[in-house]
């Protein structure tokens, strides 16, 4: 984003000197594709940093930009600085496409990566002519099945399980483990809330009670009022809340003044589930301690876990005074995961090249996540899957029953299958030398 | 029966911070008929300076004083450095009503871009001064807590003065006259100018303890107040936009009738009720429920 | 016979200019097409809003809902009913319009700040209303394809020239039809109970049928600007349709000079052209994560307020005063 005069003029030496080469070689191939140089790869993404959402996600970026800059001090991608340049959408479909427009056809990037929303991104998609222009789509963060549609999504990648997959597998878990115990689900009133209410009929969950309600039309005063609507359920319900942190919060901070907190056995969807931004929200350690999360990726509180620890580190160097959260874990983990792709493409970069390798090695990447990527020439897809854990009073995630088990599924009619997959080790210092 | 508590004291908490918001809104436009839609950032601003009091000298009380002296002034500081140059410029019309409000939306702009940069894109919160857990009655815990009670004590403390102020004192005379006719209120003496600035002070005021009284059930961040300013701005339209006693009814009017429709019909009616509760109360009082002007339908 | 030859006059000069823009179009690269279909379509919707509130004197706060309602209309009618894309924004124009004309009937008639609650109202209630009806495809929306270019405009037409060539001439042609309008005798009518409503009554003017026509006609073409917004980005969501683009328009129509359709284009170009410029200050200054971040929303808001502080009558009072 910031591009200062030195850049300028180094980008300009380095152009002539690209260009310089290109007249040595004989006969070019092809015409190279935009935002690559001897020296530099221009990669860019679209995503709320302002506004509402840009409270949420606005972390993304920053996180992966300072793992960017530790590859770069590290020698970049076979000599090549990436340079991610970040165009705030504020979460609106319509500065989405104008936004991701320009960083096609103004910024001239090479790929985009970490692009942020469903309404969004699905209209910056076509409006960008991504397809058309063969335009790598990496690593979507949104868990709306629809971007798996390689026929109408030909370039992009997704990496977040879908609510689908979490709605499906989290109907297995409840049923296996609170059989009997009445089911009430809260959702945000959107996408995400309504492919969740369909997943769970998938998974064949019988739920009591659904409320929907419109992002950002949730006070205290309605967590209180739809509390005491579901505490006449009798029984001890499971309440599973579909929904993003601060209104978990919102829920639970209700619950505390209504005593309300034992009433339930609460299950958090991956999406609201992070403990430490619930703890800094003011939601009392008690009632957090013992609730119930999904989760494809290990605890961002879990030093022992060699993803997280390294992250840390490149976190506390790299992108300073931010705190280490699921949020920047995720733009860690797709920053690397981009390197990766990027390594594989070979050191003669091109479009096609990135997404070949992507199909063809993606599922191989190193990556924290604890289910595995499902890249291939078939499938678009990354994480398939969910473990369940239990939060302590200090907000670390604890596998349920003590031992990780990990679930399976597909976004459609598919079975919810146990996994025994263990990820690849983390490579030496978390930089990348795969090929 | 629970349910049925429920629903009505959660609709005299929300409706009770609705009618800050709506009161604000409606100083505002009696003094210079402008519909204030920097409100929002306003009382944003001024509650992030109460928190910043806050953290500094540990009371939630003094940084309640604090935010609404602060919001006093950034409501008076407004009025004479925007409103009054753009006034000057601009005589008849209807750009009377819209250049104003593009103005307003501005500064709504500027003080969230501020707001942005000086505290950061992240949530704050402010813990509430008295204990949040609700009052036990019959064994059964209901939504209703001591920081429940003190914000509508707080809110009728408020209404009450300000009815002292418009009814029984000669400021107040001379706000409701230059309101009412600047023209006659500027040829019996009165300092209209001034008046009008008083007018926007109040309206900060107010809006900085909406902020302060608001927050600690949710969270601080630069678009905190902005459902709440158009909620409030229903309401006022609800209650006739001339009255403080309106803007206080519609404000309940609306915080009854959302929350008995979530509870009762569908969580996700909440902003289509505002709607609808609007158009019934214009269709039947085209003025507001409790503007005493004429019907303005032609 | 004087007004056949203004009128004549009109036209030409409106065939001039879209010329003029095809000219334009084709020596301009992709980026500047795409932003210059946008500026079509906001001008249209500003346009829209200097009927309503410049000639009849109402004030709407919602007019991006009455888009959203042209922008389901024409998204349905290509997706769905597999119109061709051409009649579907015809068809959004008319759904639209008819959605004014009912919503017209009960409130047009209220004065400002009624009329505006109500609309603000209906704009922050669109997004929960569209996501009660399955086919209106939830968060995701529909899409609104309005397909390549025709093949025998040659392979180098892009995308972008088809669409700064559809929205140039459907933003022509609207206006030129207000344009007309506006120097009949409704114009005249309008004008009339802007200045004076009890006086335009004493003149015979049925005021309250006239705010109800007025609204009618704003929300047509709002609602073919909102077709045209769908089509530039590829489909249509309740969220392409927050608050904030209506007070956009209000801001354009203030900027252009509420009183007039002389000079609305400029509305368009500054709501295109201010964020950009904001986005390269932004660039060449640089500075912390927070700092970039915030400023280019700082920026619109500053120019924002200058502009109604110094033009609050719009850019052509400005040169007025100065001869």
């Amino acid at each position: 984003m910031i591009r200062n005069t030195r850049m300028k003029r180094f980008s300009i030496v380095s152009a002539v000197v690209a260009a310089g080469a290109m007249v040595l070689s004989i006969m070019p191939a092809q015409a190279a594709d935009p935002g690559v140089t001897a020296t530099e790869i221009k990669l860019g993404v679209s995503t709320p940093l302002t506004g509402s959402a840009g409270l949420a996600y606005g972390k993304v970026p920053g996180a992966m930009k300072a793992y960017f800059d530790y590859i770069n001090a590290n020698g970049g991608v076979y000599g090549r600085k990436i340079k991610l340049v970040v165009r705030d959408d504020k979460y609106l479909p319509t500065l989405a496409a104008t936004q991701t427009t320009n960083l096609i056809l103004k910024d001239n990037v090479f790929a985009l990566v970490g692009a942020l929303g469903t309404a969004t991104h699905s209209k910056a998609y076509t409006a960008a002519s991504l397809a058309a222009k063969n335009v790598p789509d990496l690593f979507v963060n949104t868990g709306f099945s629809g971007f798996g549609n390689i026929a109408k999504y030909p370039t992009t990648f997704t990496v977040l399980p879908s609510y689908a997959m979490e709605a499906k597998i989290m109907s297995k878990f409840i049923k296996e483990k609170f059989a009997g115990q009445a089911v009430a689900l809260v959702a945000q009133d959107d996408e995400f809330g309504v492919d969740g209410v369909n997943g769970f009929k998938a998974g064949g969950l019988t739920i009591a009670s659904t409320t929907l309600y419109p992002t950002s039309s949730i006070t205290d005063a309605r967590a209180k009022a739809l509390l005491t609507g579901l505490s006449a359920i009798p029984g001890k319900p499971v309440v599973v809340l579909f929904g993003t942190t601060d209104v978990t919060a919102l829920i639970f901070k209700a619950a505390e003044s209504l005593d309300l907190v034992s009433k339930f056995t609460w299950i958090a969807g991956s999406v609201g589930g992070d403990a430490n931004t619930l703890l800094a929200l003011g939601v009392k350690s008690t009632t957090i301690d013992g609730a119930i999360a999904a989760s494809f990726f290990p605890d961002a509180k879990d030093t022992s876990d060699e993803y997280v620890s390294q992250f840390m580190k490149i976190n506390e160097k790299y992108n300073k005074g931010i705190s280490f959260d699921n949020i920047v874990l995720q733009g860690m983990n797709s920053a690397m995961l981009t390197v990766q792709a990027l390594r594989a493409a070979g050191k003669n970069l091109t479009r096609t090249g990135l997404i070949n390798a992507v199909q063809n090695k993606g599922a191989k990447f190193a990556s924290a996540g604890r289910v595995p990527l499902n890249y291939s020439a078939t499938s678009h897809v990354g994480y398939n899957g969910y473990w369940f854990g239990q939060l302590n009073a200090k907000g670390e995630l604890k596998p349920y029953g003590g031992t990780l088990s990990i679930f399976t599924t597909d976004s459609a009619a598919g079975a919810v299958e146990a996994s025994t997959f263990t990820r690849p080790a983390m490579p030496k210092n978390g930089i990348p030398t795969n090929s | 029966m629970l349910k049925f508590i429920t629903a009505v004291l959660t609709s005299l908490t929300t409706g009770s911070i609705y009618a800050l918001m709506s009161t604000a809104l409606v100083l505002v436009w009696r003094s210079t008929r402008v519909i204030n839609f920097a409100q929002a950032g306003q009382a944003v601003l001024t509650t992030y300076i109460g928190y910043e009091v806050i953290v500094r000298s540990g009371s939630y009380w003094v940084g309640l004083i604090m935010a609404i002296v602060a919001g006093a002034v950034i409501g008076a500081a407004i009025d004479r450095f925007f409103m009054r140059p753009i006034f000057k410029r601009i005589t008849t019309g209807p750009i009377v009503m819209i250049a104003p409000v593009v103005a307003t939306l501005g500064l709504l702009g500027i003080v969230q871009a501020i707001i942005g940069f000086k505290w950061g894109l992240t949530y704050q919160t402010i813990a509430a001064p008295v204990s949040t857990d609700g009052y036990r009655i019959f064994g059964s815990v209901i939504a209703f807590s001591p920081f429940n009670l003190m914000v509508l004590v707080c809110v009728t403390i408020t209404m009450l003065l300000l009815t002292l102020l418009f009814q029984k004192t000669n400021l107040g005379l001379a706000l409701r006259a230059s309101a009412h006719s600047p023209e006659i209120a500027k040829l019996s003496g009165i300092k209209v100018d001034g008046i009008r600035t008083l007018g926007w002070a109040l309206a900060g005021a107010a809006g900085g303890l909406a902020g302060m009284l608001f927050v600690p059930s949710t969270y601080l961040y630069p678009n905190a107040m902005d459902v709440l300013l158009v909620f409030g701005f229903i309401a006022a339209v609800i209650g006739g936009l001339d009255s403080l006693f309106g803007a206080v009814a519609g404000a309940m009017v609306l915080g009854f009738a959302i929350n008995f429709t979530t509870s009762y019909v569908s969580s996700r009616l909440v902003f289509p009720t505002a709607f609808i509760i609007l158009i019934l109360v214009l269709l039947i009082k085209p003025a507001g429920i409790f503007s005493n002007k004429k019907g303005r339908r032609d | 016979m004087h007004n056949f030859s203004a009128t004549k006059k009109r036209l030409l000069l409106f065939i001039l200019f879209g010329w003029l823009l095809l000219l334009v179009g084709d020596r301009v690269g992709e980026l500047r097409q795409y932003q210059g279909s946008f500026v079509a379509m906001y001008t249209l919707a500003i346009a829209s809003i200097i009927l309503l509130t410049g000639y009849s004197g109402q004030l709407s706060l919602g007019h991006s809902a009455l888009m959203a309602v042209g922008a389901y209309a024409g998204a349905l009618s290509t997706n769905n009913a597999h119109l061709h894309p051409v009649i579907a924004l015809i068809i959004a124009t008319f759904v639209a319009g008819l959605f004014g004309l009912i919503l017209g009937f009960g409130v047009a008639r209220l004065s400002g700040p009624y009329l505006a609650g109500t609309t603000l109202a209906l704009a922050v209630s669109l997004p929960s209303l569209a996501n009660q009806f399955p086919i209106l495809g939830g968060e995701q929306g529909v899409a609104f394809d309005v397909g390549a270019p025709p093949a025998r405009f040659g392979e180098d037409f892009s995308q972008y020239k088809w669409f700064f060539w559809i929205s140039s001439l459907a933003a022509l042609i609207m206006i030129w039809l207000i344009a007309n309008l506006l120097s009949s005798k409704y114009g005249r009518s309008f004008r009339a109970m802007r200045d004076n409503q009890v006086a335009a009554q004493l003149t015979g003017i049925n005021t309250g049928r006239l705010k109800v026509t007025a609204f009618t006609i704003s929300a047509g073409m709002a609602g073919l600007a909102g077709g045209l917004l769908v089509m530039l980005i590829s489909g249509v969501s309740p969220s392409a349709f927050p608050l904030s683009l209506s007070f956009s328009l209000l801001t354009g129509a203030v900027v252009t000079g509420v009183y007039s359709l002389k000079g609305v284009m400029l509305g368009g170009l500054v709501l295109v052209a201010i964020p950009e410029i904001a986005d390269s200050v932004v660039n060449r200054i640089g500075g912390s994560e927070g700092f970039t971040a915030t400023l280019p929303g700082f920026l619109v808001s500053a120019l924002l307020i200058a502009a109604v502080l110094f033009a609050p009558n719009g850019p052509g009072q400005l040169l007025k005063k100065k001869h």
